[in-house]
This record gives C-alpha cells, structure tokens and sequence, in this order.
C-alpha cells in the first residue's frame, strides 16, 4: 500500500541532502552554461557568417535579445523570489527570535523553578536519608563490630585449629617416622635372623658331616680293636706256643739229666762189673774153679758178646731206623721249605716241625747218649774184661807155669788140655781178634756213626740253630711286626683317640656353639620379644597417638564443621554485610548520583545559564551579522538591482540602438552591434565570472560556517566532559538549533579570501578527526535508521535501543517504539497511544509533515512507523544539512 | 504485512534465531567472516560504518549473525547490540600486535556488562595466513582470556580469506549453544 511512499521517502533519505543542496547551484550553472553556451555558439556562428544574412542575423538577436529578456525576466523572478525568501526568512528568523528567547526565558523560569524545588526536595530528601543512613551505618558499624569480635574469635578458632592440625601433622610424622624405625628394626632383626637360620643350617651340616666322620672313625676303630684283638689273639697263640717250647725244652732237659743218671748207673755198672772181673780173677787164682769158672766166664761172656752183639745190632738198627727217619724229617722239611704256604701256617708248620725235630733231636740225643753211655759202658766193661781177661790170662799163666810143672805132670794132661787149651785160646783170640775187629769195625763204625751223627747232628743243630734262629728272628720279626703293629695299632688307637678327642673337641665346641647360637637365638628371640613387646607398646602408642589422632580429627572435624558452621554464619554475615554495604553503597550511590546529579544539575543550569548568555551573546553576535548581512545583502540587491536596471539601460539601449538598426543603416549596425555584442558579452562574461565568484564566496562561507559550526561544537563537547559521546549529540543538535538562523545568510558582499582561508585551514587540520567522526557518526545514524526502517520487525526491535540512543530518546519515547513494535510483531493487542513522540514532532517540526501522522491516522502501524522515521530523517536532516539547501529541501518535502 | 507473515511463520515453524554479535577492532575481518559464514565466498568489503545483519543457518540452528563496525568512533554504539545476545564472535586481527592491547581493553569491557553475562564466547584469531600472525594461545594470553571466569569461551585460529578454521569454530559454538540450552 504504501511502498510507493516508503520508496519515495528511502530515495529522498538516501539521496535527499546532496541533491538538496547541489539544486541551486547545478540550476544556475546550468542556466548560466546554456547562456553562454548558446551565446558562444551563436556568437561562433556569427563570426564565421557573412553580413548578407544580416537580417536573419538581426532576427536572431532579436530572438537572442528576447531571451536574455526572457531570462532577464526570469532573473527578476529569482531576485523577487529572492527578496521574498528573504522576507520570509526574516519573518522567520524574527519569529524564531521570539520563540527562542520565549523558550529560553521560560526554560530559565522553569529551570529555576524546578532547581529551587529540585533543591528543597533534593535537600530534605538528603536529610531524610542522611539521619536514615545514619541510623543504618550504626546499626551496620554495631553488626560489623559484632562480626569483627566474631571474626576475631573465628579467626584465634582457626588459628588454634591449624596449630592443632599442625600438632597432629608433626605427631603423624613422628608416628610415620616410629614406624619406619620399628619397621627398620625388625628388618634388620629378620636379616640377623635370617643369617642366624643360615648359619645354624651351615652349622647343622657341619654337625652332620663331623657326625658321619665321627661314625667311620668309630668303625675304623672297632676295626682297630678288632685287629687289635685278633693281633692279641696271636700274640695269645704265640705265648702258649712258646710256652710249650719252652715245656718241650725243660722235658728234653729232664730227659737228658735222666740219660745222664742212666750213664752214671752204666758207670757204676762198669765199676761193679770191674770188682766182679777182680774178684773173677781172684777167683780165677782158683784154677779150675776158675777156669770152669772162666770157662762159664768165657761163655758168659760170649753170651755177654753176643748180648753186646745183638745190642749193638739193636743199636744199629736203631740208628739206622733214626736215620732213616732223620731222613725223611729232613725231606719232608725239605719238601716244606720248598713248598708255598702262608707266613702263619708256614710258621705253624714250622714250628710245628721245629717241636718235632727238637723232640726227636731230644730223642736222638737222648738215644745218642745212652748209646754212647752203653757203648762207652760196654766199651769200659770190655776193656775191663779185657784187662781182667789179660790179668787173668796172665795169672792163668803163671798159673799155668805153676801149674805147668804140676800141669807138666798134668801137662801130658795138661798139654792136651792146653793144646786143647791153646785150641782155644787161639780160637778165643781169633774169636777176640774177630771181635776186636768187630769192635774196631764197630767203633769204626760207631765213630763213622759218631761222625755221620755228629754231622747230622751239627748240620742238624746248625739246621735247627739256623731254623730257630731263624724261626727266632721270624719270632722276633713276627715279634717287632707284632710290636710295630702294636705301637702302629696304639698309635693309630692314639691317633683315634686323638682324633676322637678331637671329635669330641669338635663336638663340644659344636655344641657350645650350638649353645652359644641358641643362646643367641634365644636372645634374638628375647629381643624380638622385646622389640615385639616395643612394637607392641609402639603400636599401641600409635593407637593411642592414632585415638588422639583420631579424637583430634573429630575435634578437628568438629572444629572444621564449627568453622564451617562459623564460616557459613560468616559468610552469612558477610553476605549480610556485604548486602548491607551493597545497600549502603547504593544508598551512597544514589546519595552521590543525587549529588552528582544536583551537581550535575547545578553545573548543567550553570553551563545553560552560561550557554544561554553565550547563546544571547552569539545571538546577539549574530543577529548584528545578520543584520548587517542583510544591510549587506539589501546593499547588494541595491547593487543587482542597479545593475539589473543598468541592464534593462544596456537592453534598452541596445533595443534602441537596434532599433534604429533595425530601421535604416544595416551596415553601420551591424558594426556598432558587433561592438554592442562583444560589450554585451564582456558583461556577460563580467557577470558570470561574477556569478562565479559569488558561487565561490558562498561555498567559501558556507565551508566557514561549518567550521565555525564545529568549533562550536568542539568547544561544547570540550566542556562537559564527564557526559558521554553519546551525550555530545545532543549537544550538538542544541548548538545547532540556534545556529539555524545563520544558515541562510549569504557571504558579505566583499569576500576576503586569504585570512579566512587561512583560518579556515587550520581548523579544519585541527579538527580533522573530529570532522570524520562527527561524518562516521551521520554515516552511522543513516545506516542504522535505514536499516531501522528497512528491515524486519525482530531485526527492528533489536536497533530500537541503537537508535534511541543515537537520536537521543527519552526513555518514554523508546518505550513507546518498543510497545508499537511489539504491537506490530503480534497478532493482537491494541495500538499503543503516540504521546511524547507526537509532541515532540509537533513543538520540533511545527512544519506540515506534522500533518503527516493526521492524514495517515494510525491506518497501519507500518505507516506510524514510517511516519515516525520521515519525522526522524527529516529532523535530521534539519539538524545535519546545509543552511541553504533547507528551504529547498522543505519545498522539496512539501512536494512529496 | 510481510512482516506479519514472517513472525506468522516463524512463531508457527522455526525455532528462535540464536542472536550472535561479530565484535572486534576495524580492519579485522568481521564482515568478510560473516560473509564467508553466509554465502562461503569471500567478498569485497570497505569498512562497515554501522552494522550487517544476516540470517545464517548452520547445523539446522538459524543465526542472526549481526557484524557491528569496529571503527574507533562507533565502537560506543556495541553496547546497543548487546541485549538477548546468545553468542559473541570476537574476531582479532593476529598480525595486528600493536593493537592487541586496545582489542584487550574492548573485550574486557565488553565481557563486563551485564547484557552479556550468559553470553558465549568464541575468539578468532583471524588472518592466520599472514606470515608475522601470532598463535592462537600468544593471542589467548595477549588478550587475558585464561583469567576469565564464570565464561565459555574458546578461541580458534582462522582465516577468512582463506576458509580455514570457520568451521570448526562454528561447530564448536553450535555444540555449546545446544548445550547450553
């Protein structure tokens, strides 16, 4: 519906200002550079045209000289539209006059009106709330003196509580470093121990091992003893052998003393055999007695002969069956010694045959000596026979003298008897001599018998001599060996008791150490128990330390839950307090934004008070410019209006001097036209180089107005500098509402180009950024209000607050967008009434486009909106635009 | 009558807009991020003397993205913005170290009102493709953001020019925005 109007307005708020304020120049220039252009194309084409086309020429000037009429006209229309927008300006200005100092009077009367009751409410209300205060500050300083003394409490709580907790942190290292001690200490306890154990198995196997050593040497002597016992056995043996050696020695000593009796009987048997010769041959001093006797004699002894005989053959027989025997003994001796046989039982047999031999040497000798005692007997008893046979032969003989005479007698008896005798004798002696022989043979032989025995007894006694010297040194080697074996047995017995001794040492020692290691184990044990007994009570002490620990936690934890519960009552207090101060600190604020604003009231009444005299003073500065501008200005109308009558002179002139061209001399004429043209040119030229220097004059003025404006500006924004920049906006537009008055002044009628460019120069570098801010600022207010106005209702709600801040609204006034806005994003509602906003448009822009809310009476919201916007870009444009483009632009409005 | 339609279809279909402001010092990068976020192509852009407001969907979450200029002189005006703002992007420019203590000074001031209490905040730190850029935990420390509390915030490295780091960065504030929620 109303696109085409929201179109229109966003083009002229979009393009609005430049075209605005370039209109009146671009429609003179234009004027201006179709004269001239025209002109100059004519006056070209003249140039180059010949005089035969005089006439058309002359119609062409005319035409010429009827639109310069034209435009003359025109020119008058602009001066009188000129004169008349002075006049409405003036009216203006003097309206606006009123009204400023009407407003500026009443502004003063309710500003001191409102200050002088700002001020008793301000005060009482400063009272009130001071004794208000006052009353809150004590009871906060009580409350806080209280919590302070709470605090103070609190804090010694806790200071004892930490000192406690630093208690219980040293106890607790204590107890860790008792337990480490403890725990080092049973370590080291179960190393000893542990070492102990080691050595007691070393020392159990030693034990084992000096056991198994005391068992073998144990067997080794049972077996000592054992040889020990059998070697005494043996020596036992050999004792009972040497004792009945020694038995068969003394029974062959008592043998030989009894052969030695048996020879003395033979002796004394010889003596007695001897007496019974002697008395035989006493008896044979008996002859016939005797020789009867001698015969038997002779008889007995051929019986004794043949007795001796067979004894002898016995004897023989005898020694030959002993040597026979000798014999064999002394083969089988032989075979012995060369037969192998073991030491013992060749000694057994040895010995054995050594009894033997030394028995039957004992009967040999035994035998030998009755032989010889016999054969000594017999002998004796022979060669006594012998003697007593020759002492009775010769008895017989001188008996036989004797008896030869009386045997002469008996001789013849006799000699028969003694040739028989002789027979006999001679048969006796032959018998003799045979036994002589015999005997010699005998004793040959018995000496042959004696030398044979002697040697078999020699080799005999030096065999048996050699055996038993022998036998003697293997008794006494068997005896050394015995001794040896006995000393090598007693040593070795020695040595074992020795070494048994030595076991026994061992042993002892073993068990001394054994005792001495059980002691130490005992004591290790008693020490465990007793470092038990320590841990123990360590441990207890740490049950007891860990109790009070345990208590001093709970204390702790009681203490903490208090200083929790404190803290929390703290803080609660604090918070309180912090509340409390808080409200005190808003009291003291609102206390000191109610001073600062009654300062800030006081100083704004004073700066608008200053202000306002500045103002009147500025004004009154102004209006003298103005009044003089306007001299200035009548002056130069004066002057355009001479001029332009000295035009109308020139064209009058110039329309007779064509006039009478035009009627007779064309020639001549057209020479002085020619003249006419190049002066009516010049001045054309005059005017427009004129024209353009006025152009110049009134940017240059309207660029000083800007400055001026500026430094206006500047100046105000220097001075109150606590307001924000947002603050300054409004400033500026209050700066500038007084200056609008000026704005359509034209420059004084004299331009003085060099100070015042100079002037401006240095402004415009000393307010260089100020310049693009205040531009950014405008740029920002456009875009903001364009996007405001173009944008959808939720982006729009959003930039409320942006333009309410950069146009300055009150707060009713932004409420008042939001409530229309709101109105609009919802679907139902009632349309919110326009009450500030109106107004104010109203008392701002007594203009028709106040009208403009009436003619769209609230149809849409839409429409209220962008009412509501053309009266914001038009206010702002009215604030922000060239003083000279205003009319223009209001022209411009009313068209639309 | 289109805006009525508009809040028709919205109060009847979309969800509310997640409202996300682009701060940050001129010359930064704001609008050519914001457009590199619409459109994912990097625009010519003059400085911005007042804002550029554009919808963006992201992820099915609609974002009124709306890029403030950052010039000296309108700086001021932020804080007209601020209200029912669910996210705030603070670009910096990361070669820009002779201003990094300025950019500090506007954030801390910015972090401060109360508008902006529950607010997130995102930190890029732009033109990572400049060759003197800083880190983003130099930039982090520059601009005191570990000292910040009772804040989520998170900082990326990015670059608009080049569409690195977007993202990310946006992924992580839609996760913390449905998280928030």
């Amino acid at each position: 519906m109303f696109a085409k109007l929201k179109k229109k307005i966003a083009e002229e708020a979009a393009t609005g200002p430049r075209p605005g304020g370039r209109m009146p120049r671009s429609i003179s220039k234009e004027s201006i550079t179709s004269i001239g252009a025209d002109s100059g194309d004519d006056f070209a084409s003249d140039g180059s045209s010949s005089r035969d086309d005089l006439p058309f020429q002359l119609l062409r000037r005319n035409g010429q000289i009827r639109k310069l009429e034209a435009k003359l006209s025109d020119y008058a229309e602009q001066l009188r539209l000129l004169q008349k927008t002075k006049e409405k300006l003036e009216i203006a200005l003097e309206k606006h006059q009123d009204s400023s100092m009407k407003k500026l009077q009443e502004q003063n009367e309710t500003y001191q009106a409102n200050r002088a009751k700002m001020a008793e409410g301000m005060a009482l209300a400063l009272e009130k709330k001071d004794q208000e205060w006052m009353d809150k500050m004590a009871l906060l300083e009580k409350e806080k003196v209280a919590l302070s003394s709470r605090l103070n409490e609190m804090m010694e709580q806790s200071l004892s509580l930490f000192q406690k907790r630093d208690d219980l942190d040293e106890l607790e290292g204590f107890q860790q470093q008792e337990l480490a001690k403890v725990k080092h200490m049973l370590l080291r306890k179960e190393e000893l121990l542990g070492q102990k154990e080691k050595e007691l198995q070393q020392q159990a196997r030693e034990l084992q091992t000096t056991q198994s050593a005391l068992a073998d040497a144990q067997d080794k002597l049972r077996l000592l003893e054992e040889e020990w016992h059998e070697s005494s056995q043996l020596q036992k043996k050999l004792q009972a052998e040497r004792e009945e050696l020694l038995g068969v020695r003394l029974q062959a000593d008592k043998k030989i003393s009894e052969m030695e009796g048996q020879t003395r009987e033979f002796r004394d048997l010889i003596q007695q055999l001897s007496k019974d010769l002697e008395t035989s041959q006493s008896s044979a001093a008996s002859l016939e007695q005797s020789l009867h006797s001698l015969q038997a004699e002779h008889e007995v002894l051929k019986l004794q002969h043949e007795q001796h005989k067979q004894k002898v053959a016995m004897a023989e027989e005898e020694k030959d069956r002993l040597v026979l025997e000798l014999q064999e003994k002394v083969s089988c001796l032989e075979r012995r010694l060369q037969g192998n046989l073991t030491e013992d039982e060749h000694l057994k047999e040895l010995l054995k045959e050594k009894c033997a031999l030394e028995q039957k040497v004992e009967e040999t000798r035994a035998e030998l000596l009755e032989a010889r005692t016999s054969h000594a007997g017999a002998v004796s008893s022979l060669e006594a026979q012998i003697s007593r046979l020759k002492s009775t032969m010769a008895e017989l003989q001188t008996l036989l003298r004797t008896r030869n005479e009386s045997l002469q007698s008996l001789r013849e008896n006799s000699e028969v008897q003694v040739t028989a005798l002789q027979l006999q004798v001679q048969e006796s002696q032959e018998k003799l001599k045979s036994s002589e022989q015999q005997m010699a043979d005998k004793e040959t032989h018995i000496q042959q018998l004696q030398a044979e025995w002697s040697v078999t007894s020699e080799r005999l006694q030096q065999q048996c001599q050699e055996k038993v010297a022998r036998l003697e040194a293997q008794v006494t080697t068997l005896e050394m060996a015995r001794d040896i074996d006995r000393t090598t047995t007693q040593h070795r017995i020695s040595e074992l008791e020795q070494e048994k001794e030595n076991l026994l040492s061992s042993k002892s020692e073993m068990e001394s150490l054994l005792n001495r290691t059980a002691e130490e184990l005992e004591q290790a044990r008693a020490e465990l128990d007793s470092r038990q007994t320590v841990s123990v009570e360590i441990a207890k002490a740490l049950e007891e330390t860990r109790r009070q620990k345990e208590e001093l936690q709970e204390q702790v934890g009681d203490m903490a839950t208090a200083l929790s519960t404190r803290q929390d009552e703290l803080a609660k207090v604090t918070e309180q307090l912090g509340l409390r101060e808080e409200e005190l600190q808003v009291l003291q604020e609102e206390l000191r934004t109610t001073k600062a604003d009654l300062s800030q009231l006081r100083a704004e009444a004073e700066l608008r008070s200053r202000e306002v005299e500045q103002r009147e003073a500025e004004m009154e500065a102004q209006l003298v410019t103005l009044r003089q501008e306007v001299h200035t200005k009548n002056q130069q109308l004066d002057t355009w209006q001479s001029r332009v009558s000295d035009l109308e002179l020139e064209v009058e002139a110039l329309t007779e001097q064509q006039q009478p061209s035009a009627g007779g001399e064309m020639e001549q004429n057209g020479a002085v036209t020619a003249d006419d043209l190049a002066h009516v040119q010049t001045t054309n030229k005059e005017l427009e180089q004129q024209l353009m220097e006025k152009n110049k004059t009134i940017k240059q003025l309207q660029q000083r107005l800007a400055e001026l404006k500026r430094t206006l500006q500047k100046e105000l924004k220097l001075k109150p500098e606590m307001e924000p920049e947002v603050k300054e906006k409004r400033q500026d537009v209050k700066a500038d509402k007084p200056e609008r008055p000026e704005k359509p002044c034209p420059e004084n009628p004299v331009p003085t180009p060099g100070p015042s460019t100079t002037t401006i120069t240095t402004t415009v570098t000393n307010n260089a950024d100020l310049n693009d801010s205040r531009e950014i600022n405008f740029e920002y207010l456009k875009h903001v209000v364009l996007k405001f106005m173009s944008s959808r209702e939720a982006e729009a709600y959003q930039l409320i607050k942006a333009v309410s801040v950069l146009l300055n609204f009150t707060r009713e006034e932004e409420n008042m967008l939001k409530e229309t806005l709101e109105y609009k994003m919802s679907w139902f509602g009632s349309k919110p009434s326009p009450k500030a906003g109106g107004a104010q448009d109203v008392c701002l822009n007594p203009t028709p486009h106040a009208a403009q809310p009436a003619v769209l009476p609230g149809s849409d919201n839409n429409g209220f909106r962008l009412c509501l916007c053309v009266g914001i870009s038009v206010w702002f444009f009215l604030l922000f635009c060239c003083p000279g483009q205003q009319g223009l632009h209001r022209d411009s409005l009313y068209s639309s | 009558m289109g805006g009525f339609f508009s809040s028709l279809f919205s109060g009847l279909f979309g969800s509310r807009e997640m409202r996300i402001l682009i701060l940050g010092l001129d010359g930064a990068g704001k609008t050519t991020i914001l457009y590199r976020l619409q459109v994912g192509e990097v625009v010519t852009t003059i400085p911005t003397i007042g804002f550029n407001v554009e919808t963006v969907t992201y992820k099915n979450l609609k974002f009124q993205v709306w890029d403030l200029g950052g010039q000296t002189s309108i700086r001021p005006y932020w804080r007209c913005y601020y209200s029912n703002t669910d996210a705030v992007i603070y670009v910096v420019d990361s070669s820009d170290r002779d201003r990094m203590g300025i950019s500090k000074s506007e954030l801390v001031a910015m972090l401060e009102e109360e508008e902006l209490k529950k607010a997130i905040l995102v930190v890029f730190a732009n033109k990572q493709d400049m060759e003197q850029a800083m880190t983003p935990t130099e930039v982090a420390n520059s601009l005191g953001l570990p000292a910040l509390k009772d804040r989520k915030w998170q900082i990326f490295k990015t670059s608009a020019t080049k569409g690195t780091g977007l993202d990310e960065a946006m992924e992580w504030l839609v996760e913390s925005l449905k998280s928030r929620q």
